[in-house]
């Protein structure tokens, strides 16, 4: 039995390698990447040109979920100029990333393998664990950064070490793998999400022209999943987005509870909607 | 044979987020029920506590494709 169904799908757990440049391996995730980058750099520079004050019907398409994230980021804190960009960006590459994956061709056009499988052009960038852990590294380093630049490195330290120093040399472990915890919390969310969804399309699709019986089902079941896919592509980028996002908020809000004196960065902490967080498991 | 029975074991773990969720996600529709204008102020920490939760879910997700795919 399980050596019918590896017959049935193709699935590939690591991006597979389509040429190398050099000693450079290029992937088929890479290639994914690079077309969502630079479909993003090409709506970048036309909605950069093209933009007007009384927005067209596009425009407005474009600008609304925009608009409605920086309004999220803007309520975090009083510092969110220094983040939205990092935030909002995070969450368009996902989404273009994650829809690219949905388009058809992308998955089932490629070169025939060694033993006989497919080898796609195009992977979904966001299905290789390469691409979410970079994005989560940006991420880590980003509220660290930001953690480290608000305390300073010997604040941060002490931000570690906890509370009751006798508990320190507990307590510095602790935190300090939790630290570590949501980089990989961060990416393998995101990876098992995309690569689960993309298993999830190829099996529906596998099932139901497996047997000759269920071929209608084939119209429309697929279907749902795809729509179905949509929907989580946009939640998960959000979600990703939405995470730095309070971490970032976590960093800066340690520092106004360890200074208190400090009156002007003191404000909305307790109304922050992102300060009630849990922390990442 | 054996990893592919290992990797059904890994998804029991996929209880937990599974009950969870569902506690999280009916504590926000009672929250919004009792107060529907609250649904902006929910919508973030809802989001936020349903990914975080669902990571746990994720992993056993991710331990079984590794024990079924290599």
């Amino acid at each position: 039995m399980p050596a019918e169904q590896a017959k049935l799908i193709h699935v590939a757990l690591k991006a597979e390698r389509l040429f190398n440049i050099g000693p450079f391996e290029v992937t088929n995730s890479m290639i994914g990447a690079l077309i969502a980058s630079v479909i993003l750099l090409a709506a970048a520079w036309y909605f950069s040109r093209s933009s007007a004050i009384v927005p067209n019907r596009l425009q407005s398409l474009i600008e609304l979920p925009i608009e409605l994230l920086t309004g999220i980021v803007a309520s975090s804190t009083s510092r969110w100029r220094g983040y939205v960009s990092l935030v909002v960006g995070l969450f368009l590459m996902i989404l273009v990333a994650n829809w690219l994956g949905l388009l058809p061709g992308v998955g089932t056009i490629g070169l025939k393998g060694q033993a006989g499988e497919i080898v796609p052009f195009v992977r979904p960038a966001a299905a290789d664990l390469n691409f979410t852990l970079g994005l989560a590294i940006i991420s880590f380093v980003v509220f660290v950064w930001w953690a480290i630049r608000l305390h300073g490195p010997i604040g941060y330290l002490k931000e570690l070490a906890g509370e009751p120093k006798v508990l320190a040399p507990l307590m510095f472990p602790i935190h300090l793998i939790s630290e570590l915890s949501r980089l990989v919390s961060l990416s393998m969310r995101l990876f098992g999400n995309v690569f689960a969804g993309e298993v999830l399309l190829a099996t529906m699709l596998a099932l139901t022209t497996a047997v000759a019986f269920t071929l209608p089902l084939a119209l429309f079941v697929p279907g749902v999943f795809l729509g179905l896919e949509l929907l989580f592509g946009a939640v998960q980028a959000l979600v990703f987005a939405l995470l730095t996002m309070a971490y970032i908020t976590l960093a800066i809000a340690e520092h106004q509870e360890g200074h208190a004196a400090d009156a002007d960065h003191g404000e909305n902490v307790a109304t922050d909607p992102s300060h009630s967080t849990p922390a990442p498991a | 044979m054996d990893s592919n029975l290992a990797a059904g074991l890994a998804m029991i773990g996929a209880i937990g987020p599974g009950i969870g969720l569902g506690i999280g996600f009916s504590k926000a529709m009672e929250a919004l029920g009792r107060n529907p204008d609250a649904a902006g102020t929910i919508f973030v920490p809802y989001i936020l506590g349903l990914a975080l939760t669902e990571a746990i879910g994720i992993y056993c997700f991710v331990v079984a494709l590794i024990l079924i795919f290599t």
